[in-house]
């Protein structure tokens, strides 16, 4: 075991009676063993990552019975509806009566080639706005401020609105999924819609659903 | 042929390397680590890819599979504070010791009137008691006036201005003795909600927060991998 050896105590010998020297040596299996139980002890109970947070805004509420409080017409529109079993409906534009919904799902395919396909315009600017950050030199802050205030106009200009409703099936994680999308497709303007889906919006998705 | 003699070497080696190591781990382990502080529920998040990490500073909204409401505020002295105005607002008042145990609970979700009772209790009970209570009470209509009566609103409206005065109190300290203030260390409200409630429910529980004028969230989620796109 791990011990200080120090040389040993007076052996056999000639010349003077020393006093005999007690050895220093110390067993300190005891104490290594401790070591190693607290070692594995903090090894398996730490966590090294941190919560991770998805931030979302909710701006004040508006009072509907407010006549200068009018809804804003949202012309190049997606409007996606959540429901129960992970099913996803959208419409383009707005609202008719006429509206046929589209079904998709929470996959790569699904709600995500949607979006993507929907912001391709702002998606490919921005790409060119990230190759030529990649160019110049980043001690360059004057032309990296530049492309940074170019991006930051590109997604104000950015013409598609996203709106997100839901019913009272659709679960909490359905809603952090789809804002996730957003995330991931880069959409500038997406919005929660308050209250729950419009009675033209459910009788829609009825319709969806019993046509099968 | 005479036999080649090996040379005996002694069974015992110097182990003092590894122990210096083992120590070394120790120290490290011991000194980043940081303890998962007790949950009363359990709730499985969402995953999402966003990479922003949770702030030191939180007032935090667990909300359970079946829809209960548990709140817990990170900073102890801005938490002694509201549970004493939450307290008062019912006439009850708990002493020194009683309400550091409260304190030191963890999350609580439980009505104003059960907190005596709640701090009473032993750490071993506690569990028993979080299985068995309902959730701190909300209104779930739309009426502003009843909303404003619900005991989470007064926990938010409560919250939000003692982290208001807390935080003002650390800025003037830190100025007093000419150190670094870091603003960002300002309490955010944080909800942490099971992957299978509805929405709703959450939203609901937002529009008490929206009427306390708490309007930014920071929903925690589990890590995923960024998709190419």
């Amino acid at each position: 075991m791990a011990q200080l050896d120090t040389g040993g105590g007076a052996q056999g010998g000639k010349g003077k009676k020393r006093a005999k020297k007690a050895s220093t040596a110390i067993d300190m299996t005891p104490m290594v063993d401790l070591a190693f139980l607290l070692l594995t002890f903090f090894v398996l109970t730490s966590t090294f990552s941190k919560p991770k947070v998805l931030r979302m805004i909710f701006p004040e509420k508006i009072d509907k019975n407010d006549p200068a409080m009018k809804a804003p017409e949202v012309k190049n529109g997606l409007t996606i509806l959540l429901t129960g079993e992970n099913k996803i409906y959208y419409y383009k534009g707005s609202l008719r009566p006429e509206t046929e919904l589209i079904e998709t799902d929470y996959t790569k395919d699904g709600i995500r080639k949607v979006l993507v396909e929907s912001n391709l315009d702002l998606l490919t600017q921005l790409k060119g706005f990230q190759e030529e950050l990649n160019k110049i030199d980043e001690k360059d802050t004057a032309k990296t401020n530049a492309i940074n205030a170019q991006v930051t106009q590109a997604q104000k200009d950015s013409k598609l609105v996203v709106l997100l409703k839901h019913d009272k099936k659709a679960t909490y994680g359905n809603v952090i999924d789809i804002m996730d999308e957003f995330l991931i497709a880069q959409i500038a303007k997406y919005f929660k819609v308050d209250d729950d889906m419009a009675e033209m919006e459910k009788k829609l998705i009825a319709d969806y659903q019993s046509r099968g | 042929m005479p036999k080649v003699k090996m040379p005996k070497s002694s069974p015992s080696l110097d182990m003092t390397p590894m122990v210096d190591l083992a120590f070394l781990l120790v120290t490290f382990f011991m000194l980043t680590s940081s303890f998962k502080a007790p949950e009363p529920v359990m709730v499985d998040p969402p995953a999402s890819t966003t990479e922003a990490e949770i702030p030191k500073q939180v007032f935090l909204v667990a909300i359970d599979p079946s829809g209960r409401v548990f709140v817990d505020i990170t900073n102890n002295a801005v938490k002694t504070q509201v549970l004493t105005k939450l307290l008062a607002t019912k006439k009850l008042g708990l002493e020194g010791q009683d309400l550091n145990k409260l304190v030191g609970a963890g999350p609580l979700g439980m009505s104003i009137k059960q907190f005596p009772e709640y701090a009473a209790l032993e750490s071993s009970e506690r569990e028993a008691f979080n299985q068995s209570v309902r959730g701190i009470p909300y209104d779930t209509t739309s009426d502003v006036a009843k909303i404003k009566a619900s005991e989470l609103y007064l926990w938010a409206y409560h919250a939000r201005l003692e982290a208001h005065n807390d935080f003002n109190a650390r800025e003037a300290e830190a100025k007093k003795r000419n150190l670094d203030f870091d603003k960002s260390q300002y309490m955010q409200f944080a909800i942490k909600a099971d992957f299978d409630v509805p929405y709703t429910l959450v939203e609901k529980v937002i529009n008490v927060f929206r009427q306390a004028q708490v309007k930014q969230f920071q929903m925690i989620t589990d890590l995923e991998d960024t998709p190419e796109i």
